[in-house]
């Protein structure tokens, strides 16, 4: 839910003119909504937005690839996953059930 | 899946990162401790948010949330509102600045016509015009 409602606010922020990035760590959820740019760092899990707690060095890294994507030439609605192996054990994200 | 059909609103980003300031907002019911908690009790949720000023201790901050296990978020605020990776950043010289306001609300919500229509506008205003940003990192908890 919060990675519905949080795309919502991104979306009026945008509107507002100025550019805005998410980090999703429920890429399904958030993609029902389309954001205008969003990263999921693969297998993170939820509460876990930036990585694990005091690891500074991986939430910067984390941080400076979201905010790269302000730079880039990313696709409005898409949501970017890369990878970061330091995080350690990686997380199944929630699955959108299928209204078909 | 659904998808919103919906356009997608796009702004450019046309500055240089090492010259822009930076707010974020997190749907992670992130607040100060001195602030109103969100109120869990209400299983329609809460539809208001806090505002968080750049020069806080992030030890004065604290989650409230029913809806996910923010266990490490009470270990480390910055696994969801990444204030200190923020100032690291700024230290660095990778971004310019850290915005005059950040935002804090809980994501959670039955009332998603007052969150789309309400709170969401009223945050997106907040971030216009307080916090003068140049662009906002958002983080869903």
């Amino acid at each position: 839910m919060c990675h519905r409602t949080v795309v919502a606010v991104q979306r009026e922020i945008e509107m507002k003119g100025v550019p805005a990035v998410l980090i999703t760590v429920s890429p399904e959820v958030s993609a029902q909504m389309r954001p205008p740019r969003a990263l999921y760092p693969k297998g993170f899990k939820i509460g876990n937005s930036l990585g694990r707690p005091n690891m500074r060095e991986l939430q910067k890294k984390v941080m400076r690839d979201a905010l790269g994507l302000l730079t880039q030439n990313t696709r409005p609605g898409s949501i970017e996953t890369i990878e970061y192996p330091e995080y350690g054990e990686q997380y199944e994200p929630p699955h959108v059930r299928s209204l078909k | 899946m659904t998808i919103s059909r919906k356009c997608v609103p796009f702004t450019p980003f046309e500055r240089e990162l090492s010259k822009s300031t930076i707010a974020i907002v997190t749907a992670g019911g992130v607040h100060l401790r001195d602030q109103k908690p969100f109120n869990i009790a209400d299983e329609l949720g809460d539809l208001t948010y806090r505002e968080i000023p750049p020069d806080i201790d992030s030890a004065q901050l604290m989650v409230t949330h029913h809806h996910y296990d923010h266990t490490d978020a009470d270990q480390d605020i910055n696994v969801v509102f990444p204030i200190d990776v923020l100032r690291d950043l700024q230290s660095e010289g990778i971004v310019g600045g850290i915005a005059k306001i950040h935002i804090g609300y809980m994501g959670y919500t039955m009332q998603l016509k007052a969150m789309y229509e309400g709170t969401a506008p009223e945050i997106a205003n907040e971030i216009d015009k307080g916090s003068r940003a140049d662009a906002v990192l958002l983080t869903g908890g």
